[in-house]
């Protein structure tokens, strides 16, 4: 018995530290958020400034910056419009390729898969051409495009899913005089539900975070996303690392918020995303 | 029946037209387009171009500060693999029976969750030389001996953003390792209990070797995620000082949009993709044969 107390307190003093150290880097940042320019050289960075002096001023410096709520306004713009038809892509493509034989199908399932293989980074070298040339550079359809068509984590998610609905449940709707549409509309697309809010938080939180595509296809100040607004305000704020911090954990809120409430759906879709097949 | 049969035929058709031509369109094509424009001199703007052959595969070789990036990448690829028999130590850790395993389960993947960009600049002020936190947390040890420029000296700035990288992905890793953990059918387990098996010879002879796929499948993540760092380095340090820091995406990408030269950057970027794919095809065949192996032996 004794032993087994010890044990547990190993495996208790091990993943305590694995807590400090997670959390060391996002607690250190508030600390500083909480503090003004004084207080960022008096006050040790291990320490939150005295009660009475903690000051709200950088949130609300970094709130009432216009640029923030564009940023809100527009990475919601590209989240939603990319969700809707990543999901009725994803679904309806997975939907074919796992219950239909036909032509080039090995082809199409190949075209897929080398799409996964491409790295995504270096692609854009050559996309940037494309997007350039049909006039989207600098406006939110370059995201939404490149979202919808690459990234195609959701066919594996979906293909999976649908393996598990019985095949026979289409056959019978057909019988009784249902089209393919109707199957796939009023059959299949609700019971993938499941399935579908796996996709939207793993996607809605891929595209909250991304900063490259906005980046490079967005420049225009008008267009700053939230992770862009937050380099733009990074480079305006050189040095005055108090105002930054505000910033850093403004930035953080909305993924932590969607991890919190909906842990189970992003383990579970972060897991089948990446174990093909 | 045919008329169902058109039917069928139709709404294949019909439904997958979008999806495929998007993929063709805007990842297939643009995958492709690589390899000609590494045979050009593009500069990313000019209508015109010259075709210049494999020049640019000959100047990619002698680009020193290209291969001082790929040695970079090296270094995340190294200190991630070391950490893959910790990552799992954690996976069977959290699976077993553990007081507040569900908080700790949140905690240890919430860096992958979090924004990258918020993340690098907190790791900016964390390592920051004048009130950074981490030389804060060294003096309350007594440790000031060890304080250095975290992020402009040369010699370390790759081992602390290879840390900060450890730090984001290592958490994805554990949440892998548990869930094949936790496919294990639990009457092995048991019956293996009943047979008296201690805990490190269950995870020997029974948690090892049947997590072995998704060992096979993190290796080649850590591959794949080493050959591809970007954001880290990127909104850190730029790469720098010089190229201390600099890894072969980053350096693809600087060729190409900071100095224009895109013809270079698309034969960086057919490097990567070969490389990408080499190491997906070695793996491939090293861990059939592995597992060829265990089917011989059963």
């Amino acid at each position: 018995m004794r032993k087994n107390v010890t044990v547990q307190l190993i495996k208790q003093v091990f993943c305590i530290a694995m807590v400090a150290i997670v959390a060391a880097p996002i607690i250190l940042t508030l600390f500083a958020a909480f503090k003004d320019r004084a207080d960022m050289v008096n006050t040790s960075p291990l320490l939150l400034p005295p009660l009475s002096r903690i000051t709200w001023e950088n949130f609300r410096t970094v709130l009432t910056n216009k640029y923030l709520l564009l940023g809100f306004k527009n990475t919601g713009i590209i989240l939603g419009i990319s969700l809707v038809f990543n999901v009725l892509f994803g679904t309806i493509t997975a939907y074919i390729i796992e219950r239909f034989q036909f032509p080039f199908k090995k082809i199409i399932v190949g075209l897929f898969f080398f799409g996964m293989l491409i790295p995504t980074f270096v692609t854009e070298i050559a996309r940037f051409k494309l997007i350039s040339g049909l006039g989207l550079y600098n406006t939110l359809r370059a995201p939404i495009l490149i979202y919808i068509a690459s990234d195609l984590m959701q066919l594996y998610i979906y293909r999976q899913f649908i393996s598990t609905i019985s095949a026979s449940l289409d056959e019978a709707a057909i019988i009784d005089g249902c089209s393919y549409y109707g199957v796939f509309g009023r059959i299949i697309f609700p019971l993938l539900a499941p399935a579908t809010a796996t996709v939207c938080i793993i996607k809605s939180i891929t595209i909250i975070n991304d900063m490259y595509i906005p980046y490079l296809y967005m420049p225009k100040s008008k267009l700053r996303t939230l992770t862009t607004f937050l380099m733009n305000y990074a480079n305006a704020q050189q040095g005055s690392w108090q105002t930054l911090a505000a910033g850093i954990i403004i930035i953080m809120i909305p993924t932590i918020l969607l991890y919190l409430f909906f842990q189970k759906y992003i383990l579970a879709g972060v897991v089948s995303g990446a174990v093909k097949e | 029946m045919g008329t169902l049969k058109k039917q069928k035929m139709v709404f294949i058709l019909t439904a997958l037209l979008v999806p495929i031509s998007l993929l063709i369109a805007f990842v297939i094509v643009p995958g492709l387009d690589l390899f000609r424009i590494s045979a050009t001199d593009w500069d990313g703007l000019s209508q015109s171009y010259q075709f210049v052959g494999f020049q640019n595969y000959i100047d990619m070789f002698h680009n020193k500060d290209l291969w001082g990036s790929l040695k970079n990448n090296m270094v995340y690829f190294v200190i991630h693999l070391l950490m893959i028999p910790v990552e799992l130590m954690f996976a069977v850790l959290l699976t077993s029976k553990l007081r507040a395993a569900k908080f700790y389960k949140t905690t240890v993947f919430l860096p992958y969750i979090i924004n990258g960009v918020a993340i690098s600049y907190a790791f900016s002020y964390f390592f920051s030389p004048i009130n950074g936190a981490f030389n804060a947390i060294l003096e309350t040890m007594h440790l000031s001996g060890l304080i250095r420029n975290w992020l402009s000296d040369a010699g370390i700035v790759n081992y602390v953003l290879a840390f900060v990288s450890l730090w984001r992905f290592s958490g994805y890793h554990v949440v892998l390792f548990m869930a094949a953990l936790q496919s294990i059918p639990q009457d092995i387990h048991e019956a293996a209990l009943v047979d008296g098996a201690n805990p490190l010879q269950i995870f020997k002879y029974i948690q090892v070797p049947s997590i072995m796929l998704m060992v096979d499948f993190i290796l080649f993540d850590n591959i794949r995620g080493a050959l591809q760092v970007f954001d880290i380095p990127f909104v850190i340090t730029n790469g720098g000082p010089g190229y201390a820091s600099s890894t072969f995406t980053l350096y693809t990408i600087k060729t190409a949009f900071t100095f224009s030269k895109f013809g270079l950057a698309a034969t960086m970027a057919v490097a990567i993709m070969f490389m990408i794919i080499l190491i997906f095809l070695i793996q491939n065949i090293l861990i059939h044969k592995v597992v060829l192996r265990e089917g011989k032996k059963r």
